[in-house]
């Protein structure tokens, strides 16, 4: 049964009725209710012929919104019955429908869970073989933001609610006045994934010359554009190909975490991460200023100012032009910027990687770009492992653009701004010029789903749906199409933003504007051209829907000609050491680099207002529910600051007043601030930390994101940082067990000698046939936390808040520990992913006195609430402390008034998982549930359940597929296989708990060389 | 008063019982009073307990529905020792104090059989028998003098 | 009839005047003491003794009474607020999952064991000095066990399901309790000593009461006392059983006591966090136990001697002979304590040793050295027996003597927990206003209880006393001439 289990390759798929009727299998039982094929059922065979969009999409509307409407007047722990129930939903058994996240611009493909028509969880989409399976920590959030108390129930005229018919009866007719004029109307939008939306966009660019569209990011990476532009003559942002890269060398780009797009660089990162990698184990070097999620997963890391940065470069590209016996070009670099023999090191095994090495810089100067561009050219990398034929169409912000249109506003040229997907008035470094600007503009939209600081500022809200709720389609990377479909019929009377341009711009047709109409005419016309497979759009338009993903970018590695860097690199070089002489006064003026940066959780902050991500723990700094200013150990010594005194950074008039948080590894004359804070607006996000954006500066044109020149004063505050982790040392315990690559190649149970895993004298208690467990590859793991949300969207984990984090109560079944080993000035980092061991001997479970909690016969140790009095004894005697105690009621309680507190929220949760009262203990099940499920599906197909049929909700998140699940009594399951590992190990399997769950050593690749 | 029940007993009276404010020691030899069978019950009564509490635990823990702790055998019966213990010693002190109570009959509200008042502070009273053959009121009258009374009354009462 | 005047005279057993004083220095006071102040007649006891229960006690009395049912209000009000709203209102976290409850638990525990130690165990070895003391520590045994089994109660995530903790039929199918669980095993022992030491009380009592029976004028009083009495009259062949029931419930007690407290200690010792798995928790915890108990003991009776005015039965020896027993618990104490470390460093277990460095120079270093201060130095100033007759510094060393075991409870279990075997787990436990109302609320319920007891109920066993006077007056008698 394909509506259980995310659809897999096996599936099977079944096309019409009467074949329906000609299959007798449980499968075809099952789904006899299906009247028609729906789009993500119709999939190995074509489609029926001649089956009308519209009367299914009428059908399938019709149903969601009874669904709808049933679910969100009723709390949602009541199961409630629909009157006639819709053809394709059964209460009771998920939907899975094939979508793209809307969560950043990397456009993921997903899948989405719904039950009873309520999308309830966010998969990866397997079927894309870009982005893997797995999600990422923000991507799963977004299904909690379509539920958000904040969204906009319909459109505002100046803060008062209206209908549409009367928006738009007052903005059409102005619009196209202004659409007469020079330079009349204008649309600030954040970078357009969407092929179709594009179209229409330079359509009405083309039909009136007064339509200009500014693109817009918080972080761009225009000068990534720009210097490419430069060398090669097209403003493109390369696509990097972290699969091919032996060697990666990273200047200042958290591609892991927050750069670009981390779930594909992850996923194709962590391939090569495994000393066993086919092929060969990459050797990743990251300089950068403060220790971010990819710093913290280099084999070597290197503290840098953000002035050094084009210096780094500047020695990389000099060094290998000296490798290639080529004339430098480029002067040598003072000796006080860099470590020479370190540089030379890095260089050579560069060069020993031509072609198959990568240099990452997401520096927001020309200057660096420009080299790290020529040094990845000298390498002939270009078409290898950075691709620009294929670029990536994520990041298209013209910093220039959007201050030239500052400006025309200001000067009152602009009679109509229509603001979609940004959000300057927060964002801009100087958003109250942006303001002021606005002012002056006779007509301002928002399309944004609520009413945040910029929609606050402008005359109407149109809002646009969330993006489960709405048709669109995403070409993230060039000629790699996704479809998104709505999962649900909006919440609300929103309205898809380009249906509202439509309607107020005029569409290519003069019909009513529908999207998915003018979207279906684009594929039409542009895509279905471009492919051979399918000869039916219809075909073609239903197994996108299906898969969700279509990938029309032929073979790779075309040769590129080399660029032309002559003349830049001269000049690049001048720029970099200006930068680095700023640095040094900077320096002797005892002032300090502030560095600003995207935290895992909130990213560039579009997604504040989500409680999963507010409390999830960082992954580096474990902060949660607000943000710090990281300082270095030495800085904090000198200065005598301690985690919690609250700091002001101050840089002309600008000054940001926050708790400082000591962080290991963090270059000593930087300071790292997370942006994403400091919101004004949000029931969530309001008033939560400090908002940074005002210190990134803007210059020659482009967005920096560092600011020389902060001086730091202490102002005598202290304020509880709310941290989920305290103490950072294993203080030498065997933990977390890593050897270098070395020591493996010659023993592969390097570091690992000791597994001391003991025998025990008791008989063992019968067993049934599975006997589940869990293996964590600690060599692939980045700690990019997607698995912690994964597991709060699944298991229906509360959100505490802060106070309760202070206390040390946040509820994750899932633990991301993060331990620092070696120097405080540059740590090596570990992380490990810490849930509930299903201790075969477990400690818990001997102690409670009501057998609350006992162990199946299928090696899970099992949680029973509804038994529980809550003596907390077992959480005592957890020597893994992973088990979580309900303080107090999380769900429909004042005092925690987050997701579990509103009608709304309550739609997300999970109906499998019991949302659990006050006074009982909880912890990680495997995802008991997700096992049920499969052993249920096995019965029906009449088929023996075989490895991944199950698979937990952290392993699904995963990017890396650094988490395992499997049946131990399988022989032929992946588990089986890992737990003979030389790697493998128990944690504390000293204290003879016998757990189920088990790690594999970190291997890190040290060439001698490089230490 | 211990002499004077002795100095009457050898003149051949029988001493039916003697009341006193406080247990006089080596008066129940005086009076010749069989040793209580007291610890017999205490001891039955702490068996019962014992087989109870082992009975108990081995029905619950591994009949009648044995599941897996801690991978700990079903029957973990050096576990079961403490509970064992304590079901013993309140048994056995339960029945202790109900038996004493029955055979003395003593129950709430119960009226008193007083034989003189004081007898509870600071008076002693010897019980003879009329019926005895050896029954002589100034002879004993005597000896409880001789051995010390300060004042004796004599009392006749019929039970 | 005698007349009511006779009856009043005193008893024949008396020596002449002259002779008592004479007898009263003749017998040196320290190796074989007078443990009742001269020669009360047998009635004296019976009016001293009874005094506060007719009439309305002092002001002393009073003023405690307000100010212990002030603090009993208190911990009724944090108890009732923590139970409406949640465990949340305690400072424990993800880590320290027990503290001031489990702390209080079993420091109250430990008071009761001194009170049982005294009316069973001194029974048995026939320690005569007990008996003007044992009434009143048993009294504290029974109120300080209630005070205890209030915190496993209150503790619980959801008190009102307490009662699965027994194993009773349920709907549940057969569903049972965990017999492996040390806390199924406190329930049983808890239950059974509060129910063995509340019989043992009563049947103390009875005789008491029959002697009040006797004298109480006014209706309600003779019938409360009629139905307490069970119709108790002195005849001997009652006294013979009733002596050895008291002797078999002695015995019962005894080993009783020490499996209490050995299976509180269990708790922890059963347990596989470093700093509670290890094997002398048992006798280290009695120790404790009757270490911390006579310091109550000495606190209440210095109290109450001098409020109810009974120094006359509850002299001087008794205190010194208290302090004695405190000087050596305490001794076992701190030997064990030094065990403790030597086997932490000697086993070598890296956790082990973390642990107890952790004890002794973390964060909780200053609960750690206070414990220490009290529980292992102070007791030595015990040697001097101008301290154990000192009845102010006796006061102020029996007070700190619960602080310190009180402390010890709270180190030992907050800093094993507080940091583990995962460093990244480690946190910090601070308490919260309700937690510290409610250990007040605990006090305030024991002493309440107390007074009440010394109000209402004959707080010296007066027919134990009359046995101590009378059969010292017989050996006396022994020595005058016969028919004198």
């Amino acid at each position: 049964m394909p509506l259980l289990n995310p659809p897999r390759g096996d599936r099977i798929y079944w096309k019409s009725v009467d074949e329906l009727q000609a299959d007798s299998s449980p499968l075809a039982e099952r789904q006899r209710e299906f009247a028609e094929p729906l789009p993500w059922q119709a999939g190995a065979a074509p489609a029926a012929p001649g089956l009308s969009r519209r009367d299914l999409l009428t059908l399938m509307g019709f149903s969601l919104t009874a669904a709808n409407l049933a679910c969100s007047r009723a709390p949602v722990e009541k199961a409630i019955p629909f009157l006639n129930k819709p053809e394709e939903l059964t209460p009771g058994v998920a939907n899975w429908y094939a979508t793209t996240c809307g969560g950043c611009s990397a456009g993921c493909p997903l899948l989405v869970k719904t039950r009873d028509g309520r999308p309830i969880k966010i998969e990866g989409n397997p079927d894309s073989p870009r982005f893997g399976g797995g999600t990422c920590a923000a991507g799963q959030a977004t299904v909690l933001s379509l539920y958000d108390e904040d969204r906009l129930r319909g459109p505002l005229w100046i803060g008062q609610p209206t209908s549409w018919d009367a928006i738009d009866a007052w903005i059409v007719p102005r619009v196209s006045a202004a659409l007469a004029r020079e330079g009349g109307v204008a649309l600030l939008s954040g970078p357009v994934l969407s092929p179709t939306t594009r179209e229409l966009i330079a359509g009405w660019a083309d039909l009136h010359p007064s339509f200009q569209h500014v693109v817009y990011e918080p972080r761009s990476l225009s000068a990534v554009r720009r210097a490419h532009e430069q060398a090669y003559g097209a403003a493109v942002v390369p696509h990097f190909r972290f699969d091919r890269a032996r060697v990666i060398v990273g200047i200042e780009a958290d591609f892991l975490g927050t750069w670009l797009s981390p779930v594909e660089f992850t996923h194709h990162y962590a391939r090569h991460r495994v000393p066993d990698a086919p092929g060969f184990v990459s050797l990743h070097v990251q300089f950068e200023s403060g220790l971010s999620l990819t710093g913290a997963n280099a084999d070597r890391r290197v503290p840098i100012t953000p002035s050094q940065r084009g210096l780094v470069a500047l020695a990389l590209l000099r060094a290998l032009r000296l490798e290639a016996r080529l004339e430098p070009l480029v002067p040598e670099p003072p000796a006080a910027a860099v470590d020479r023999r370190q540089i030379e090191a890095i260089a050579k095994e560069l060069w020993l990687a031509r072609g198959e090495s990568l240099l990452v810089s997401g520096a927001p100067e020309v200057s660096t770009q420009v080299l790290v561009a020529a040094a990845n050219d000298l390498l002939g990398n270009v078409g290898r492992t950075l691709e620009l034929d294929r670029p990536s169409l994520q990041s298209q912000a013209d910093d220039a653009a959007v201050e030239r249109l500052i400006q025309s506003m200001d000067r009152g040229d602009i009679h109509v701004l229509i603001v979609h997907g940004v959000n300057p008035v927060y964002d801009h470094p100087e958003s109250a010029r942006f303001v002021r600007a606005v002012e002056k503009v006779a007509l301002s939209l928002s399309l944004s789903d609520r009413l945040d600081e910029t929609a606050a500022c402008l005359h109407g809200v149109c809002p646009d749906h969330h993006f489960l709720e709405a048709w669109n389609d995403a070409e993230p990377l060039a000629s790699v199409y996704s479809l998104a479909q709505p999962t649900i019929a909006p919440l609300f009377d929103t309205r898809a933003a380009q249906e509202s341009l439509l309607t107020w711009i005029g569409g290519p047709s003069d019909e009513k504007a529908d999207y998915r109409t003018v979207l279906r005419d684009h594929w039409r016309r542009n895509i279905h051209p471009q492919q051979t497979r399918y000869h039916e759009l219809d075909e073609l338009w239903d197994r996108t829907l299906q898969a969700g993903v279509l990938d029309l970018s032929g073979a790779s590695a075309r040769e590129v000609a080399s660029g032309d860097f002559e003349d830049d690199l001269p000049a690049a070089a001048q720029r970099a050491l200006e930068h680095f002489r700023e640095g040094q006064a900077n320096q002797t003026a005892r002032l300090h680099e502030l560095h600003l940066y995207e935290s895992v959780a909130l990213r560039d902050g579009r997604q504040a207002n989500n409680p999963w991500l507010q409390e999830l723990p960082d992954p580096i700094t474990k902060l949660t529910w607000g943000n710090c200013a990281s300082i270095s150990p030495a800085l904090a010594a000198s200065q005598d600051l301690a985690d919690g005194d609250v700091v002001a950074l101050v840089h002309g008039r600008t000054r940001l007043e926050l708790p400082v948080l000591v962080q290991p590894g963090q270059q000593e004359h930087t300071i790292s601030v997370p942006v994403g804070y400091g919101r004004t607006r949000g029931k969530v996000a309001g008033r939560l930390g400090t908002n940074a954006y005002p210190m990134a500066p803007l210059r020659d044109g482009l967005r920096g994101a560092a600011r020389i020149g902060v001086a730091l004063e202490k102002t005598g505050r202290r304020e509880a940082l709310a941290t989920t982790q305290t103490h950072h040392s294993m203080e030498g315990r065997p933990i977390v067990r890593e050897a270098t690559l070395a020591e493996y190649r010659l023993n592969p149970a390097a570091g690992n000698e000791e597994r001391g895993d003991q025998a025990t004298l008791w008989k063992e208690h019968p067993e049934a046939d599975h006997l589940w467990g869990l293996a964590i590859d600690l060599s692939t793991c980045t700690g990019c936390s997607a698995c912690v949300v994964a597991c709060q969207a699944e298991n229906n984990v509360p959100v505490v808040g802060k106070d309760e984090v202070r206390r040390g109560r946040e509820m994750h079944w899932i633990r991301l520990d993060r331990y620092y080993a070696g120097g405080a000035e540059n740590p090596d980092t570990v992380f490990q992913p810490m849930m509930c061991q299903h201790c075969n001997n477990a400690p818990c479970e001997t102690v409670c006195p009501v057998l609350a909690t006992v162990h199946s016969s299928d090696g899970l140790n099992q949680q029973i609430y509804n038994r529980c009095v809550g003596t907390r004894y077992c959480e005592n005697n957890c020597p893994y402390k992973v088990r979580r105690f309900n303080w107090f009621n999380y769900a429909h309680n004042a005092r925690f008034d987050y997701d579990m507190n509103s009608a709304l929220g309550t739609m997300v949760l999970n109906p499998d998982v019991v949302v659990r009262s006050r006074g009982v203990m909880e912890k990680c099940s495997l995802c008991v549930q997700r096992i049920q499920a499969a052993k249920l599906t096995a019965k029906q197909q009449g088929r023996p359940l075989v490895d991944g049929d199950a698979q937990t909700a952290c392993q699904q998140a995963c990017p890396a597929q650094a988490i395992v699940f499997g049946d131990f009594k399988d022989p032929r399951s992946r588990l089986a296989h890992l737990r003979t590992d030389a790697r493998h190990y128990h944690v504390l399997a000293e204290l003879g708990t016998r757990p189920n769950v088990g790690y594999l050593s970190k291997i890190r690749n040290r060439p001698g060389g490089m230490r | 008063m211990l002499q004077g029940v002795e100095r009457i007993r050898k003149h051949g009276f029988r001493v039916y019982d003697v009341y006193t404010p406080y247990p006089v020691h080596g008066l129940d030899e005086a009076m010749g009073i069989r040793r209580t069978r007291l610890p017999w019950v205490t001891l039955g009564a702490g068996l019962i307990g014992l087989a109870t509490a082992l009975a108990m635990q081995f029905y619950m823990a591994v009949f009648d529905w044995n599941l897996n702790v801690g991978g700990k055998p079903d029957n973990s019966t050096l576990a079961f020792v403490p509970v064992s213990f304590e079901l013993t010693v309140l048994f056995a002190g339960l029945a202790t104090a109900v038996a004493l109570l029955f055979r003395c009959g003593l129950y709430p509200g119960a009226l008193p059989r007083m034989l003189e008042e004081g007898t509870n502070e600071d008076t002693f009273a010897v019980v003879l028998r009329r019926r005895d053959a050896t029954f002589d009121a100034g002879e004993a009258r005597r000896l409880l003098l001789e051995s010390g009374a300060r004042e004796v009354t004599v009392k006749v009462v019929d039970w | 009839m005698r007349p009511r005047r006779a009856l009043r005279r005193p008893i024949p057993l008396r020596a002449p005047p002259g002779e008592r004083q004479k007898g009263s220095e003749s017998r040196p006071s320290p190796l074989r003491p007078e443990w009742v102040d001269g020669q009360p007649t047998l009635a004296q006891i019976t009016d001293e003794v009874a005094r506060p229960l007719s009439g309305v006690p002092g002001a002393g009395w009073f003023a405690c009474f307000a100010a212990s049912g002030l603090a009993f209000l208190i911990g009724a009000t944090c108890v009732s607020y923590q139970i409406a709203t949640g465990i949340g209102t305690w400072g424990l976290n993800k880590s320290v999952g027990w503290a001031f409850d489990i702390t209080n638990f079993v420091f109250w525990i430990g008071i009761g064991h001194a009170g049982t130690l005294i009316s069973a165990i001194l029974l048995l070895f026939r320690q005569k000095w007990r008996t003007s003391i044992n009434r009143s520590a048993e009294a504290m045994t029974i109120f300080a066990v209630m005070c205890a089994a209030l915190f496993p109660l209150i503790h619980m995530g959801r008190p009102w399901l307490a009662f699965w903790m027994m194993p009773f039929p349920n709907t549940r199918g057969p569903l049972w309790v965990n017999f492996r669980s040390p806390l199924v095993w406190d329930v049983f022992a808890i239950n059974t000593y509060l129910t063995i030491s509340l019989v043992f009380w009563y049947l103390g009592m009875i005789p008491d009461f029959a002697a009040l029976r006797d004298r109480a004028i006014g209706k309600v009083k003779k019938l409360a006392y009629r139905l307490a009495s069970l119709g108790w009259n002195g005849s001997h062949r009652t006294w013979h059983r009733y002596e050895m029931a008291c002797l078999i419930l002695a015995g019962l007690a005894t080993p009783l006591v020490l499996s209490v407290h050995s299976i509180v200690s269990m708790d922890f010792a059963t347990s596989v966090l470093s700093g509670w798995h290890t094997t002398i928790f048992p006798p280290y915890f009695v120790a404790g136990a009757v270490y911390s108990g006579f310091g109550m003991v000495l606190t209440l009776l210095i109290i109450t001697r001098r409020v109810m005015n009974l120094e006359r039965y509850i002299t001087l020896h008794h205190l010194d002979r208290m302090a004695k027993i405190m000087l050596l618990t305490g001794s076992i104490v701190a030997f064990a304590y030094a065990t403790e470390f030597f086997t932490a460093w000697y086993s070598g277990n890296p956790y082990e040793r973390a642990t107890f460095l952790n004890r002794a120079f973390g964060p909780y270093a200053w609960a750690f050295w206070t414990m220490v201060a009290c529980n292992v130095f102070m007791p030595q100033l015990l040697w001097r027996q101008r301290v154990r007759r000192s009845v102010p510094l006796l006061f102020a060393i029996s007070i700190l003597v619960n602080v310190g075991m009180w402390f010890e409870r709270f180190v030992i279990i907050v800093t094993s927990l507080h940091r583990g075997y995962l460093p990244s787990s480690w946190v910090m436990y601070k308490p919260t206003v309700i937690e510290v109302g409610t250990l007040i609320g605990s006090f305030g319920l024991f002493f309440t209880c107390f007074l009440l007891f010394i109000r209402f109920l004959p707080m010296i066993a007066m027919w134990e006393i009359r046995g101590l006077v009378g059969a010292k007056a017989a050996v006396r008698a022994e020595e005058e001439p016969a028919g004198a």
